[in-house]
């Protein structure tokens, strides 16, 4: 280095990345992860990386923190921590560097923390491995640590183990390691995804807090553009392994220049923008629940004298609410809220407690469910991979409910199985191909399909939008509600996602621990009077920035 | 199929087991003396022109009586092991699909009785049953159920939850459709591979078993009778004795080789994209 150390040093970029590509190699010859990556952090920054799946965003934080499997090739480039090409250290170099100099957060703080090992003495191992502190020194200074990062009773949770922490502590504990040594740049992947929309907030908070305390350079990856607007300075957009975008963040989210990043951009929920134009029929309610209550555990087997203290839990609490014919109905919650619990029960998958009235007819538990109501009230799921049969073609699971409920001659199955392929905006010849051979939201587009193809009254969608990307999140839902409003049918929506259930439904259902907590127009969801706990779902969800109007601002 | 053949493991083990079938299908057309006459002048002897892989103890040419013995060997695995497979699935489907209180009987009996090991379970019944060749597959075939079992329930538990068959349940599908469509084609993939390993297993309990004298009866040619009668002569002339238990091997390894192979081509984790 030429320049002057002291203040050529603080422009200088943390991290740099020059014309990186990797490769891995696979059997039918190498795929491309990443091509020709360029980018750098300056000190005191916040990349956010933002891409869909397999877009290669976990790759490069593998490769900065050199861990890659055997199959991968570096193609070309260099990686510069400081100046120093990390490709070139040996592996003694690169594990001194791990922790103390670069550290990780992952996404899944269940996995990422040694279930056998107190919390503390994981925090502290770091302190004694990078900076040489004695036990003694390390545990002091780890617990130091834990109460920077908000857990109330740091010296207690010293002590416990992963297990006796909950999803937020947990990660608090992984991000106070990461933290411990001060490192120069910390690569954070996706830290909230796998947390509750409140416990990711606090999490969210707390990257602030820290990052203006320390001042350390930070690498964000998510998928979810609404939070890396908020949370970083700087945003590079990757896709197919090529960065597409770079820039600050106003720039990119509000005039993004690449068509792929105005199409993310333009995919991301905004409440605002409604996607539902009719109004719910009026009159009677399609579907009515009176007083329901799921119970798990609770004792129906022969053998259960043995464990006579076996614990009852409710799924769901005394939930009464009434459908309209033609209405979205959303139900928003965290995990564990019941909310698909209600979904199970509804199609007759799950045994229930209290009244459901569909139409004119009562049923009062799971065995009383015939099959005219089983015809009219479909159901997708979440997990487009689950919920095909592998070994059956489209056009067969698509024929299934013609056959089953009688719905049309055998002659015209091929017709119709064409038709509702159509509908989904899917190829007619795809009636040929088995499932693998569709992608995700293919998948699930012949989920819904399926659901359309017994002609129901009533369609449950439990978290159908939750695994798929971005972009293909958009074009679902709105094929739904397409659907929905074309067949009149109603549809119960279920999703953790706040945004998007504002775009679409009529009215929002609001479930907490089993409990139907509140229940309103989507159009009064800021109206004075919610329950607080909806105030606190809704002010835990970043809204994501408008492009057009905020450019008009700027 | 064509993954099963691009994996090295899947070639040699087809190979074998082709070779095999070729010997069990043409053996005794092809057996150049017949394998029970005697050849008094030429006993114990080893390979020659006359005789390629030598003469026993009576003079038999132990060529003619191995591609003779290909049959009762291979068929009494194969045939062994389907029963077990077949009474081994219908227990273990039939204990997953029930679930509750009938799959803790059923699952907790088959528990103690895969305690005791295949080999002595095995002589156990063949000593109620009586020797012969017919009762030794059947007792091979009733050592196997329990492992089997175990094995189909666990595959079908693995599936009863995804996603297809709750929907199939939600869309009120009969029990029998839910079984024959949605369950079984998808859980037959481990059953079948696990068949082929148990295949080499059931040729050897065989074996050991007509090596005991509890399986096939003199004068026949089943392998593991040609090494029991054979094993006196070991010192003299090591052919006798070699030569089955190398046929023996080599079957082994041939379905031990093929039931590896395709269970990677089941496992979606292990195919090739």
């Amino acid at each position: 280095m030429t320049e002057g150390e002291g203040a050529g040093k603080q422009r200088h970029p943390v991290l740099e990345i020059r014309d990186y590509s990797l490769a891995y190699g696979t059997p039918t010859g190498p795929v491309d992860a990443l091509r020709n990556v360029t980018v750098s952090i300056r000190p005191g920054r916040t990349l956010g990386l933002v891409g869909e799946s397999g877009s290669g965003k976990t790759s490069l934080a593998w490769a900065i923190m050199r861990y890659l499997p055997a199959n991968a090739v570096e193609r070309s480039g260099q990686l510069l921590l400081l100046g120093e090409d990390l490709r070139t250290k040996s592996l003694g170099e690169i594990q001194n560097l791990r922790g103390r100099r670069i550290s990780m957060v992952f996404q899944d703080p269940g996995t990422s923390l040694n279930p056998v090992l107190k919390l503390g003495d994981q925090v502290a191992e770091v302190l004694v491995r990078h900076r040489s502190l004695t036990p003694k020194e390390a545990r002091d200074e780890g617990e130091a640590w834990l109460a920077r990062t908000g857990i109330s009773r740091p010296s207690d949770m010293m002590n416990r183990y992963p297990h006796e922490a909950s999803g937020g502590e947990k990660q608090r504990v992984v991000i106070a390691t990461a933290f411990a040594c001060n490192p120069e740049m910390i690569i954070f992947d996706e830290p909230t995804t796998a947390l509750d929309i409140i416990t990711a907030r606090q999490i969210l908070d707390l990257f602030d807090d820290l990052h203006d305390e320390t001042g350390v350079t930070a690498l964000y990856i998510s998928h979810d553009l609404g939070l890396v607007s908020r949370i970083a300075q700087d945003v590079a957009v990757i896709n197919q392994g090529e960065i597409v975008e770079l820039g600050p963040c106003e720039h990119v989210f509000v005039r993004p220049r690449n068509r792929y990043t105005r199409d993310l951009v333009a995919a991301v929920p905004r409440p605002d923008h409604r996607i539902v134009t009719t109004e719910p029929g009026s009159g009677d309610d399609l579907l009515k629940l009176d007083g329901v209550n799921v119970r798990y555990g609770k004792g129906k087997n022969v053998l259960d004298f043995l464990q006579p203290k076996r614990e009852v839990v409710h799924g769901a609490r005394d939930v009464s609410f009434g459908l309209r014919a033609g209405e979205i109905l959303g139900i928003v919650g965290e995990s564990g809220s019941g909310k698909s619990t209600i979904a199970k029960a509804l199609v007759g998958l799950q045994d229930f407690e209290g009244a459901v009235t569909f139409g004119t007819k009562s049923y009062s538990g799971r065995r009383r469910i015939d099959r005219a109501y089983r015809r009219a009230v479909q159901i997708v799921f979440q997990h487009p991979d689950a919920s095909l049969n592998p070994r059956q073609t489209i056009g067969k699971i698509l024929s299934r409910p013609l056959k089953l409920y009688d719905l049309a001659p055998r002659a015209e199955w091929g017709r119709r199985v064409r038709e509702l392929l159509k509908s989904v905006l899917l190829p007619e010849d795809y009636a040929k191909r088995y499932p693998h051979e569709l992608s995700g939201g293919e998948k699930q587009r012949v989920a819904i399909a399926r659901a359309f193809a017994a002609e129901p009254q009533l369609v449950i969608c439990d978290e159908i939008t939750s695994s798929l990307d971005v972009s293909v999140q958009a074009s679902v839902a709105r094929l739904l509600v397409d659907l929905q409003q074309q067949t009149g049918t109603a549809c119960l929506f279920i999703t953790h996602d706040l945004n998007l259930v504002r775009q679409l439904a009529h009215r929002i259902a609001v479930m907490q621990n089993g409990d139907l907590v509140d229940l309103f127009d989507s159009s009064e969801a800021r109206a004075p009077g919610r329950h607080p706990y909806t105030t606190q779902l809704l002010d835990a969800v970043p809204v994501p920035v408008e492009p057009e109007e905020a450019a008009g601002a700027a | 199929m064509n993954e099963l053949f691009r994996h090295p493991a899947g070639m040699v083990g087809a190979g074998l087991l082709t070779i095999i079938a070729l010997a069990v299908i043409l053996g005794p057309f092809l057996a150049p003396y017949d394998p029970q006459a005697f050849h008094p002048a030429v006993r114990l002897t080893g390979p020659s022109v006359a005789h390629w892989l030598g003469t026993d103890q009576f003079g038999r040419d132990i060529l003619s009586r191995l591609l003779t013995g290909a049959g009762p060997t291979i068929l009494f695995g194969v045939g062994a092991t389907a029963l077990g497979v077949l009474a081994g699935s219908i227990i273990g489907v039939t204990a997953a699909v029930a679930g509750g209180w009938v799959d803790s009987v059923i699952m907790r009996t088959l528990d103690g009785l895969l305690a005791v090991p295949d080999l002595l379970f095995t002589l156990l019944i063949v000593t109620i049953l009586g020797g012969g060749i017919g009762e030794a597959m059947l007792a091979v075939a009733v050592a196997f159920t329990p492992g089997m079992a175990r094995i189909a329930r666990s595959s079908v538990l693995s599936i009863r939850t995804r996603e297809y068959i709750l929907a199939a349940i939600a869309r009120d599908e009969s029990r029998a459709y839910i079984i024959v469509q949605e369950v079984i084609p998808n859980a037959i993939g481990p059953i079948i591979v696990e068949a082929t390993i148990r295949v080499s297993f059931a040729i050897m309990i065989g074996a050991t078993l007509g090596f005991l004298g509890l399986g096939a009866q003199p004068p026949s040619t089943e392998w593991g009778l040609m090494v029991a009668e054979a094993r006196q002569y070991m010192y003299r002339s090591p052919w006798v004795v070699a030569v089955p238990g190398i046929a023996i091997a080599v079957a082994a390894l041939g379905f031990n080789l093929f039931g590896d192979a395709l269970r990677d081509a089941f496992d979606p984790r292990r195919r090739r994209r």
